[in-house]
């Protein structure tokens, strides 16, 4: 393989990769301060392109079809489905704390199926997708959309974002603090409920923007859920529950040996991210960057 | 008498804290021995190494002439040692009888037949143990119900099942009232009678240690500071200073 | 008690707790259905049976042992091939079986299973909890992938067609009773060795591992032996599927599979024997009535799912046991739970 193809490949890794990043960073947080699994977290993604490809619509029809309309569209999904999530939590899934754990997975479960269903009650069953008219630009002997770039930049922004927020705000450190003792926390006379819901307010909202981030690229169409979900699964093993930094290493080993193996092992370019989990799971079942101490 | 059990510079530490240092220990066949300490002292430490919960970072415990270092504790509790955790630690769905039972199917290595009757095999066993801690009469409730005294008579009953030689408790009266204590504590003093048990028990209750320990063991901060006959024991400055807190390692 | 507590009713509930009443139940069910007029509620029921094995299986490690395995229909799914393909080979050009032939294609399916189940359970045993679901969904994705791939040797995703059974099995209530009487049969030895000191030591591990283990118990030997059982049952359920549906696919190995058989014992209550297939009935009978209603099939079972996880996690042998015991009162006695 010579060297620009390489290049594509990694290239296209990587846009992969921080997806998967805005997507498993939510989950990753979710269970690492919550130990709940939300299993629906890519069917909220899913929901989360919807609205904003719906946002984009209107905002098209009000003032003019215009790509810079995705700027707000995205804005306002995330919002909408932050607030969801807040909602979400408060009324739902606070009931299956201190519940046995195959409870919990299957609450998660079951809003897979709910919501994915009401997906299709309220935009049907045809694709969405956003052509925002961008020209392919011309780099390395081949013709890449430069919305990567875009991609790109968006996932490292954000990972510097959350870095930020843990570890530089008085609500990040909480809930680093959370991640390794609830029971601390809760005794230092912090909310533990507030905490909760703005934890995973803040991890549906990250979903939604990944979905509206990636709907230029992808078209947003029922059922990629449920092949997204697994990966996501694959990213927050591998780097470690409630660690940002193992989200996105993870994410961008996953996405690169994805991108590879697509190459040789077109079919089974999953099989091996599932490989690479499992080898995970056996040498260090925390993750790369996960704690220990927990379970 | 020979001793069952001989433990030579055993050592742990967590990370940078030394939790044994050191310790050499024995005890002979058929005794019944006390280990105490304030707080923190590393009882529950030291029996934890001995059964193989933790591992050891130095040092060697020999069981009946066979070393039983770093063993996993299934090994370990199939050569004939058998211990009582301080907080309950039984299998709360299951009632009491079934509880008993399935230690003494394991007793009985029958633990892998898929094809007997598990209500069939091992009965006499499980009676005779409910009987000796009193539970025959309760052996249908769930255990998870069990007021706090009968869980730990029913800790004592699943250790039993496995007929040891040699049995730990780890503070086997805490929780208890105290005609529940004395029951319990004559109990292992019948045990220790009848069945030549060997039994090594920490204690906080020194009235209990008093009248139930032919021998004590004073550790503090992870080492052995005194050894002797209860009343050598009392007697011992050193011990009265580590009570008081004025003994420095 | 009272006289009337001694009809063979209560006796039966007695020795074998709400599983012995619910399989009495079941069985009249199971017996009469092909009566019905039409072929729809017998081919409905096997449907049922077999699904419902594989739920049985699925509890072995759930229930029982308390672990939840999202990648146990992978062991559903390599039965189901392992039949396909020996059917395959078996048949004549013109795509016929012999009888014979037939039955030893069936007796394909659990072997590998359980040659499946040996392999990732030698991994999964030594972690517990969340790890323990992760790992046996992520060897069920890597099996699946597999299969999927593997085009030259399973026909990836166009699956395995052509599966027809010999012509007495062709005709569906021959196949229903044949099934019937093979998951009467299974779950008989089932049911003996959830009741044998084997299956009391999977509760124990259920129960409090740690304490397992200070009994003398080998902790991964046990759950390995226990899952390597319920892979050859969720592989039995696999064979008797492929001539059943006439095709296999690699859908058969996927997470959402696996997600059926937890369903499925979540819905009839995991605590009893006979709760997965009470579940199963409830799950396929639902299923096969409101598709013919509408296609929001996946609303309406999440929202099922959604009701007995908040209100009823015990599923309906649960409700129906504690009735029992609301009027029995307190300090019954025996109180039989698996």
């Amino acid at each position: 393989m010579d060297l620009s193809a390489f290049l594509i490949q990694l290239f296209s890794g990587l846009s992969r990769a921080m997806v998967l990043f805005l997507l498993s960073a939510g989950l990753s947080l979710i269970f690492g301060v919550m130990n709940i699994l939300n299993f629906a977290h890519a069917t909220l993604w899913l929901v989360g392109g919807y609205v904003t490809y719906s946002m984009f619509e209107f905002l098209g029809g009000q003032f003019g079809a215009s790509p810079w309309m995705l700027l707000p569209a995205i804005a306002g999904a995330t919002a909408a489905m932050a607030a969801a999530g807040f909602l979400l939590e408060r009324y739902l899934i606070r009931r299956t704390y201190g519940r046995d754990l195959p409870e919990q997975l299957l609450l998660t479960f079951a809003l897979v199926l709910i919501i994915g269903d009401l997906i299709k009650l309220v935009w049907g069953v045809e694709n969405r997708r956003i052509s925002l008219g961008i020209e392919p630009i011309e780099m390395l002997d081949t013709f890449v959309n430069p919305y990567h770039f875009v991609i790109i930049a968006t996932g490292v922004a954000v990972a510097f974002g959350l870095w930020f927020f843990l570890h530089r705000t008085r609500f990040g450190k909480i809930v680093r603090a959370a991640v390794y003792s609830r029971n601390m926390v809760s005794a230092l006379g912090i909310p533990i409920p507030m905490i909760y819901s703005g934890v995973f307010a803040l991890g549906v909202g990250l979903a939604a923007f990944a979905g509206g981030v990636f709907l230029p690229l992808l078209p947003m169409s029922l059922g990629v859920d449920h092949d997204i979900i697994v990966q996501c699964f694959a990213v927050v093993v591998i780097g470690g529950f409630g660690s940002m930094l193992g989200t996105f290493v993870a994410a961008v080993i996953v996405g690169v040996v994805y991108s590879f193996s697509i190459l040789f092992w077109p079919d089974g370019a999953l099989a091996m991210v599932f490989l690479i989990v499992i080898l995970v799971l056996i040498w260090r079942p925390w993750g790369l960057f996960g704690t220990e101490m927990r379970y | 008498m020979t001793a069952i059990l001989e433990v030579t510079n055993l050592h742990k530490h967590f990370g940078g804290i030394h939790v044994t240092r050191h310790v050499n220990f024995s005890l002979e066949e058929g005794e019944q021995s006390a280990i105490i300490g304030p707080n923190g002292a590393g009882k529950s430490t030291f029996m934890n190494l001995l059964t193989g919960y933790h591992r050891c970072d130095a040092g060697r415990v020999i069981f009946e002439g066979q070393d039983i270092t770093n063993r996993p504790p299934h090994r370990i509790a199939r050569m004939g040692i058998s211990r009582a955790f301080q907080v309950s630690s039984i299998f709360s769905k299951m009632t009491v009888a079934e509880n008993v039972r399935s230690a003494v199917h394991a007793q009985l290595r029958r633990s892998f037949s898929i094809f007997g009757a598990a209500g069939r095999i091992g009965v006499e066993d499980t009676d005779r143990v409910l009987a000796l801690c009193g539970l025959a009469a309760k052996r249908g409730l769930v255990a998870g119900e069990l007021a706090q005294g009968d869980k730990k008579r029913l800790e004592l009953a699943i250790a039993l099942a496995g007929k040891p030689r040699l049995l730990f408790l780890d503070e086997p009266t805490a929780g208890m009232s105290i005609d529940e204590a004395r029951g319990t504590m004559e109990l292992v003093d019948r045990l220790n009678r009848e069945l030549k048990l060997t039994v090594l028990f920490t204690e906080h209750d020194m009235g209990i240690v008093f009248n139930h320990a032919q021998r004590l063991t004073l550790m503090h901060r992870g080492e052995i500071v005194v050894q002797g006959t209860p009343a050598e024991v009392r007697a011992n400055t050193i011990a009265q200073q580590v009570y008081l807190g004025e003994h420095h390692v | 008690m009272n006289a009337d507590n001694n009809n063979w009713w209560s006796r039966l509930y007695a020795k074998y707790g709400l599983s012995g009443p619910a399989a009495i139940v079941l069985l009249v069910f199971f017996l009469l259905v092909p009566l019905l007029p039409g072929k729809f509620w017998t081919i409905v029921s096997t449907e049922i049976l077999i699904l419902g094995l594989f739920a049985m299986s699925f509890n072995l490690l759930y229930g029982y042992m308390g672990q939840i395995s999202f990648g146990h229909a992978a062991f559903f799914g390599l039965g189901a091939y392992a039949t396909a393909m020996a059917f395959t080979r078996l048949k004549t050009a013109g795509g016929e079986i012999a009888t014979l032939d037939f039955f030893l294609s069936l007796l394909a399916g659990p072997p590998i299973a359980a040659l499946g189940a040996l392999i990732v359970g030698f991994f999964c045993v030594r972690l517990t909890g969340i790890y323990f679901a992760m790992l046996s969904l992520a060897f069920g994705e890597l099996l699946f992938y597999i299969v999927f791939s593997w085009y030259s040797f399973t026909k990836g995703d166009d699956g395995i067609q052509g599966l027809l059974p010999p012509p007495y099995f062709q005709d569906a209530a021959h196949y229903y009773y044949l099934t019937l009487a093979i998951v009467i049969g299974a779950l008989a030895v089932m049911w003996r060795i959830t009741e044998s000191p084997f299956g009391y030591i999977m509760r124990t591990l259920r129960d409090n591992q740690r304490r397992a283990a200070f009994l003398g118990i080998n902790v991964r030997l046990h759950m390995l032996v226990n899952f390597v059982i319920a892979g050859a049952f969720a592989g039995l359920a696999g064979a008797l599927w492929g001539p059943f549906s006439r095709s296999v696919s690699p859908g058969l190995l996927g997470w959402q599979e696996s997600g059926i058989a937890v369903f499925m014992t979540l819905i009839g209550g995991a605590g009893s024997f006979m709760g997965p297939l009470l579940g199963s009935v409830i799950y396929t009978f639902l299923q096969a009535v409101v598709t013919m209603f509408t296609s929001y099939w996946p609303l309406t079972i999440g929202t099922i799912i959604l009701l007995i996880v908040l209100f009823l996690p015990g599923g309906v042998l649960g409700m129906v046991e504690k009735g029992i015991k609301a009027r029995r009162g307190a300090g019954a006695g025996e109180e039989k739970q698996p």
